[in-house]
């Protein structure tokens, strides 16, 4: 019901072919995860079910409505939210601050007032903030500025950001980039948390495979803009074409 | 969890409310210029109101401003205009006359949705010039370049007659828009406010439409101004097109940044400031400095003003307040190593 379907969609950037007919579908519940090199274009279909990138061809369906006919910050009301490859945080707020960006949607104007009177909407507004601060083991850095806190930390609370109004689906772009084993585990760990304690469809985009491997219901590759092959892990470990990819690049290399 | 509401908290109010009520007894046992001080004092807190307002559009959404004189002059004469010509009370032309100039914050503000940066700069600038146009062109009501004479502000039957009751009238309103500010910045409007500063990306992705928020922001900032505009016009009594120059836009923004953008506490220090150099220390030095470099008052003040933008922006770009903040913690931590936090 609440699956994100995919229907032959096509981006061109000036002759380049980002996007060349993709079509998946994402199960609710799942986590699936999108592989591909570098410019494959991962982070391009992440743009078009975010509203930032118009696919010149094909549709894109979540809960029966069209995602195409909304502007990039209607898609939240749909039940989706996303964090970006390259950190997308205000520094000059602290990270509760920035949590709570994420849930401006569902902090009322009225509400916004009341709140300069009464501690106790205060306190209503920012529970749900530091509930999914705590979550994400990050209830110690609630108070501190942005700027200045170790790149972990800032992927951490951009999860926090768009887990906080919470969606039926998040997308995140390169949780693991830069970072440790031991810290991608972790990552791992809380991939798999958002799916099962906060019951959240999640799209993952990441480069380390082990991650990928490990939490992914199903994957789906990318190459050169076009879906190279579509399955579970173990089937896309066996898949001849991801096979020859792999081993193609390595040659390369 | 304690500390979390330490910003909002506002006993600080209390503490600045008795140092406004103190500082005019304050001068009067220190100076015989006593009336002089409270007059510059009266301009700086009309300034603040303003540069408050300033800071929310420019300091925390991103957007520069360099037509906020016009904003003053709009407010300045509308509320002349109602209460002298149209025979409405003080009191409810102040908000009129704030709203009126928030509506032209938001006709300034649709351009806005298409430019930012420098281009925006020279839109609002373009702005200042024809508000001061069209003042000249409407001279039945504002008797054109001669200028504009004010009645004195009246509220509940209380007339301000001096500048020791305007002193009292302005900075009530400078607290109320501190503290407004304040809220304002540390709630969902605030943080949509800089996240479309810092990252549309992740504004668009939280569900904040950039267009409303920054148009919000105009009519917001240019309702700060208006209200400035409107005290500037019943207690200065006297208005004229010279009194919003182009120049005054931009050492509105010299307020903020040397203040400290995005604090609102910078914009009032920041005001303070300059003003009292533009009044009170500016004109001592005036004559020693026009023997040995023949510039005209005007210019002396615009190499000083520029020399101390330039200063700061590159030696202290978080301005005064930035200032203060260290200075607390220094002295919080005094004397075990407080070197390492002094940077
Ligand atoms: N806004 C844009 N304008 C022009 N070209 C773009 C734009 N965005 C992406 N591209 C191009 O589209 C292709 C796909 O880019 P995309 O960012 O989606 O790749 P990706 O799979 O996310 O790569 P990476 O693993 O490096 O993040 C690349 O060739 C890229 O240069
Ligand atoms: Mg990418």
């Amino acid at each position: 019901m609440a699956d994100l379907v995919i229907q032959n969609i096509s981006v061109y950037f000036s002759g380049v072919v980002a996007l060349d007919d993709v079509s998946l579908t994402v199960p609710s519940g799942s986590i699936y995860s999108l592989v591909g090199a570098n410019g494959s274009g991962k982070t391009t279909f992440f743009n078009c079910v975010n509203g930032f990138v118009k696919p010149r061809r094909g549709n894109i369906f979540f809960n029966d409505s069209n995602l195409l006919d909304r502007s990039p910050h209607e898609i939240i009301h749909a039940g989706i939210s996303r964090t970006f490859q390259n950190l997308e945080n205000i520094p000059y707020m602290t990270v509760l601050e920035n949590v709570l960006l994420g849930n401006h949607t569902r902090i009322s104007a009225g509400g916004t007032f009341q709140r300069w009177v009464s501690r106790k909407q205060r306190e209503k507004e920012e529970s749900d903030g530091l509930k999914m601060l705590s979550f994400l083991g990050l209830a110690n850095y609630e108070q501190k500025y942005l700027t200045g806190q170790p790149y972990a930390i800032q992927k951490l609370v951009e999860i926090a950001r768009a887990l906080v109004c919470r969606p039926q689906l998040i997308m995140i772009d390169e949780p693991a980039a830069g970072m440790n084993d031991q810290e991608s585990m972790e990552m791992a760990k809380i991939i798999t948390e958002i799916r099962d304690e906060l019951g959240i469809t999640v799209l993952l985009v990441e480069h380390d495979m082990n991650l990928v491997m490990s939490v992914s219901d199903r994957i789906c590759v990318l190459d050169s803009g076009r879906v190279l092959a579509e399955g579970t892990p173990d089937e896309i470990k066996t898949h001849p074409e991801v096979v020859k990819a792999f081993i193609g690049e390595g040659a390369d290399a | 969890m304690k500390g979390r509401y330490e910003d909002e908290n506002l006993k600080w109010i209390a503490l600045l409310i008795l140092l406004v009520l103190l500082v005019p007894f304050l001068l009067q046992g220190m100076t015989y210029s006593y009336r002089y001080y409270l007059y510059v004092l009266n301009i700086a807190g009309i300034y603040m109101i303003l540069t408050v307002g300033l800071d929310l559009l420019s300091g925390y959404t991103g957007q520069v401003s360099l037509g906020h004189a016009g904003f003053l002059a709009i407010g300045a004469y509308s509320s002349a205009i109602l209460v002298d010509q149209a025979g409405i009370p003080f009191g409810l032309s102040l908000i009129l006359a704030s709203l009126i100039t928030g509506v032209f914050g938001l006709m300034i503000g649709f351009p806005a949705l298409r430019i930012s940066g420098m281009y925006l700069g020279l839109t609002t600038m373009g702005f200042g010039f024809i508000v001061r146009r069209i003042i000249i062109a409407l001279r039945d009501w504002t008797e054109g370049s001669a200028g504009l004479a004010v009645s004195k502000p009246q509220l509940f039957g209380f007339t301000f007659n001096n500048d020791l009751h305007n002193y009292y009238l302005i900075y009530t309103f400078v607290i109320l828009a501190v503290i407004l500010a304040r809220r304002i910045v540390k709630s969902k409007l605030g943080r949509a406010f800089q996240a479309i500063r810092d990252s549309g990306h992740a504004a668009q992705a939280a569900g904040i439409n950039l267009s409303k928020y920054k148009l919000i922001s105009f009519f917001i900032s240019a309702i700060f101004a208006g209200l400035a505009g409107a005290l500037f016009a019943h207690t200065m009594r006297f208005i004229s097109t010279d009194h919003f120059d182009i120049l005054l836009s931009i050492y509105f923004i010299i307020m903020v940044l040397v203040g400290g953008t995005s604090s609102i506490y910078g914009a009032v220090l920041g005001t303070l400031f300059i003003v009292s150099l533009d009044y009170l220390i500016v004109p001592q030095f005036k004559d020693w400095l026009s023997t040995f470099m023949s510039l005209e008052a005007g210019d002396i003040q615009s190499l000083i003003f520029g020399l101390i933008m330039f200063l700061f922006i590159i030696f202290q770009p978080t301005g005064l307040y930035g200032m203060w903040i260290k200075m607390r913690i220094y002295w919080k931590l005094f004397p075990f190593n407080p070197k390492k936090r002094f940077t």
